[in-house]
């Protein structure tokens, strides 16, 4: 046990710092900026680390991944984009493509000229993904796909989508799925912004009717897409650990700041001891998920995969940052709410990757959603109960039988 | 960066696990319970001192294994999940880090190689009857008679007093708060037993009239060594509690996958199963804010007085929140006397307020960022 940064990780860790230094953009105003600021970090070897070398990665070790990303956030740098191709649609295709799929997709990937969704979500299979009911019909030369996604982050963006869809309707429901590549600019798909509770729309509805797919673009064999999604899910390589973090860390120091100009019965509530405790707390949980990302690097660092313990840090996190926003409202009052006419003190200086959204109502209402989303938390619950703990499962109507 | 333990470490936690397993069973912890004498088991003690455990963290000219708080805190875990019933944790934690820290050369020599090789045990009076762990706040006094000293006081809380033949007191002297070594069982020294709920680890209160004193360290100067003995009891605690929680964890899971109600294993239920799996989250989170702090402590890394507040506050609550899911998960049978659970949730419980309680260093932690 040595919690101590190896001399390489700390020198590493420098080099990127003055990389940052000299080239991150003060601000990004539109898309194309952010595709420039992300081509930058590609070709600075900063993006994509992780995957392999013959496919335009750096084959990077986890922590140095880590490390990146937690300098980007220590000085407040915009995210790149296509954060969805890059983590999750890349390494699918890397494991489960064939050859020709990934020389077509993957440098696109990295260099953003092509952008990506997921099509996995349906309004009637949210945690139950494997109802799914968007069907693609075998014509032969192609597929058929027809039916409705939601919840499709970067869906007005993406020029591909990574999709789920049911080839058989007479097998149980998780073996009846199957993976495909769609090109999302086709007159069968039709892309609808999803306005959420924060007034903003990073997500979209999909509909998709007749929409067409190239035999090519299967992934895996058929009736595979569920094992596939079970893998994506577990793409989550740590690679934010640090970086979330710091993230909360820097979000924490602004809410000192206002508790030292907040009063209550005439003294900031900075001196007042039940601001202190809740500011006490928050900051122990910080800590232990900071002590929490460092095991699971560790463990990166190893060669080992946490499998079902991925579900054990995304409960934790998720259910922290609602826990510390909530604490956030309680010290900011009313000041929290403002999405408008926020004084300087009490901005939230965030990059939201769609704009402006930088305040504390945004990242409060934001905080709603990680415990929905890649699996809610009750979803996460289950996987820790059967696959971790070795509890018995439910017995399920729907574990047998078909869904036609 | 490296937070797994060495192949060392897990041998030795595997050998402490083993050794407890074996003769610290729950009926051995029942048996010490309702002992009228010492509470403890003197053959498990030599054994514990032939295995090394006691002299684990002194140097080796002191009859010590020379190793550190992360080993301490693997065999603390390990005596929470068995709610060891003895000393341990006052000799060699709290009299045996104490005087390592603070003792001269001599009471060094006087001390650590007597409590490593199980003659002597142990103890530390750390607490007075406003139960404030700011060392500033001590009362008892201590006045300068000749060649040695005389303390006046009451200290509460003071784990296994009865059995220690030394115990470390700070008291207030001209000079400011200072600590002194005395003898529990010298003149001057009443020892009343304090029987709380875990009836596995005994506190006793001792009045201090005119007992005699040996100076530890400079007068007045004993705030650094109690904020250092502080900390590492703290940590030290919450190893203990860890343990007790991953117990409580493990018997919930165990009777979740053989009781059925309904007609079904509970653990098929996902009230259950659920609560299962919080319980998990919050003993990782625990380990790792543990083990992260005992690193820190001995590393002595930048952020190690931070990390032993927020490991205490955060064990602190975990732990309880674990052990008293685990009674709701049993149902009524965890209610029992009969049933083994109870050792455990009050082990656990016993410790919460003990060398801070959760507010006391929540408070720490952000005075520390506010200073």
């Amino acid at each position: 046990m040595d919690l101590n940064y190896t001399a390489e990780d700390v020198a590493f860790r420098k080099q990127v710092r003055t990389w940052l230094d000299q080239n991150m953009p003060r601000q990004i105003r539109n898309l194309e900026e952010r595709k420039a600021w992300h081509r930058k970090l590609y070709e600075a070897g900063y993006l994509g680390m992780g995957w392999p070398r013959e496919y335009g990665g750096q084959g990077a070790r986890p922590m140095e991944q880590a490390i990146v990303a937690d300098e980007m956030a220590r000085a407040g740098a915009p995210a790149p984009t296509n954060g969805l191709g890059v983590g999750i649609v890349g390494p699918t295709i890397v494991v489960h493509g064939t050859d020709a799929q990934k020389r077509r997709y993957l440098r696109k990937i990295l260099t953003a000229e092509e952008m990506w969704c997921q099509l996995y979500s349906e309004p009637n299979a949210g945690s139950d993904l494997a109802a799914l009911r968007t069907v693609a019909e075998d014509k032969g030369d192609h597929f058929q796909v027809t039916g409705q996604k939601i919840w499709t982050s970067g869906g007005a963006l993406a020029d591909w989508g990574l999709l789920l869809a049911r080839t058989d309707t007479a097998v149980a429901k998780h073996k009846g799925i199957s993976c495909f590549l769609i090109n999302m600019r086709q007159p069968g798909v039709d892309v609808r912004p999803l306005k959420q509770i924060t007034g903003s729309s990073e997500f979209c509805e999909v509909f998709m009717t007749n929409a067409r797919v190239e035999k090519e673009d299967q992934i895996g064999r058929l009736g595979e897409g569920w094992g596939i999604a079970q893998t994506t899910l577990g793409y989550e390589r740590g690679g934010r650990a640090l970086a979330r973090i710091t993230s909360y860390a820097g979000q924490y120091n602004q809410l000192m700041n206002a508790a030292r100009r907040l009063k209550r019965n005439g003294r900031p509530i900075l001196d007042d001891a039940v601001t202190r405790q809740k500011l006490g707390r928050i900051w122990a949980d910080l800590e232990v998920e900071r002590y929490g990302a460092l095991r699971v690097l560790t463990m990166l660092e190893r060669g080992e995969h946490p499998g079902a313990g991925g579900s054990l840090t995304k409960l934790s996190y998720s259910e922290f940052e609602k826990r510390f926003m909530e604490m956030a409202e309680e010290i900011l009052g009313p000041y929290g709410q403002l999405t408008n006419g926020v004084p300087p003190e009490f901005r939230l200086e965030v990059d939201t990757a769609v704009g402006d959204h930088g305040t504390w109502a945004y990242a409060f209402l934001w905080s709603r959603a990680g415990t929905i989303y890649a699996g809610s938390s009750e979803i996460q619950k289950n996987v820790i109960g059967e696959r971790i703990l070795g509890l018995p499962k439910e017995s399920r109507a729907d574990r047998v039988g078909g869904t036609r | 960066m490296n937070f797994s333990f060495s192949e060392d470490q897990i041998l030795l936690r595997n050998s402490v696990r083993a050794a407890l397993d074996e003769q610290c069973k729950p009926a051995h912890v029942r048996a010490m319970m309702e002992d009228d004498g010492r509470g403890y088991s003197e053959s498990l003690w030599g054994e514990m001192a032939k295995l090394g455990w006691l002299g684990l963290p002194f140097a080796e000219e002191q009859g010590g294994a020379g190793l550190g708080l992360v080993e301490l805190a693997l065999v603390l875990e390990e005596m929470g999940r068995a709610a060891y019933p003895g000393p341990y944790f006052a000799s060699v934690v709290l009299a045996g880090l104490g005087l390592q820290a603070g003792g001269s050369a001599a009471q060094k020599e006087r001390w650590l190689p007597a409590i490593a090789s199980g003659q002597a045990r142990g103890t530390a009076a750390l607490l007075e009857d406003s139960l404030d762990w700011d060392p500033a706040s001590t009362t008892a006094t201590a006045t300068r008679t000749g060649a040695g000293w005389r303390i006046n006081g009451l200290k509460r809380f003071v784990p296994w007093a009865h059995a220690a033949d030394v115990a470390l007191v700070p008291a207030r002297a001209p000079e400011g708060v200072s600590l002194f070594l005395v003898d529990p069982r010298a003149a001057g020294v009443t020892v009343t037993p304090m029987v709380g709920i875990d009836l596995a680890n005994r506190w006793s209160e001792l009045r201090l009239d005119g007992a005699a004193g040996e100076l530890m360290g400079p007068a007045g100067g004993a705030g650094p060594v109690l904020e250092g003995l502080l900390r590492r009891a703290a940590v030290g605690a919450s190893a203990e509690m860890l343990g007790a929680a991953r117990r409580c964890l493990d018997m919930s899971v165990g009777y979740a996958k053989v009781r059925e109600q309904f007609g079904q294993l509970i653990g098929s239920f996902q009230a259950i199963r659920h609560r299962c799996a919080e319980m998990l989250l919050e003993v990782e989170k625990a380990h790792a804010a543990v083990y992260y702090a005992a690193w820190a402590l001995s590393a002595g890394a930048e952020d190690a007085a931070m990390a032993a507040s927020v490991c205490k506050s955060f064990v602190s609550e975990a732990a309880r929140q674990v052990c008293g899911d685990a009674i709701q998960v049993h149902g009524g049978i965890g209610f029992t006397w009969e049933y083994d659970l109870h050792l455990y949730f009050k082990r656990a419980k016993a410790l919460e307020p003990l060398y801070g309680d959760a507010a006391y260093h929540r408070e720490l932690l952000v005075r520390g960022q506010t200073a």
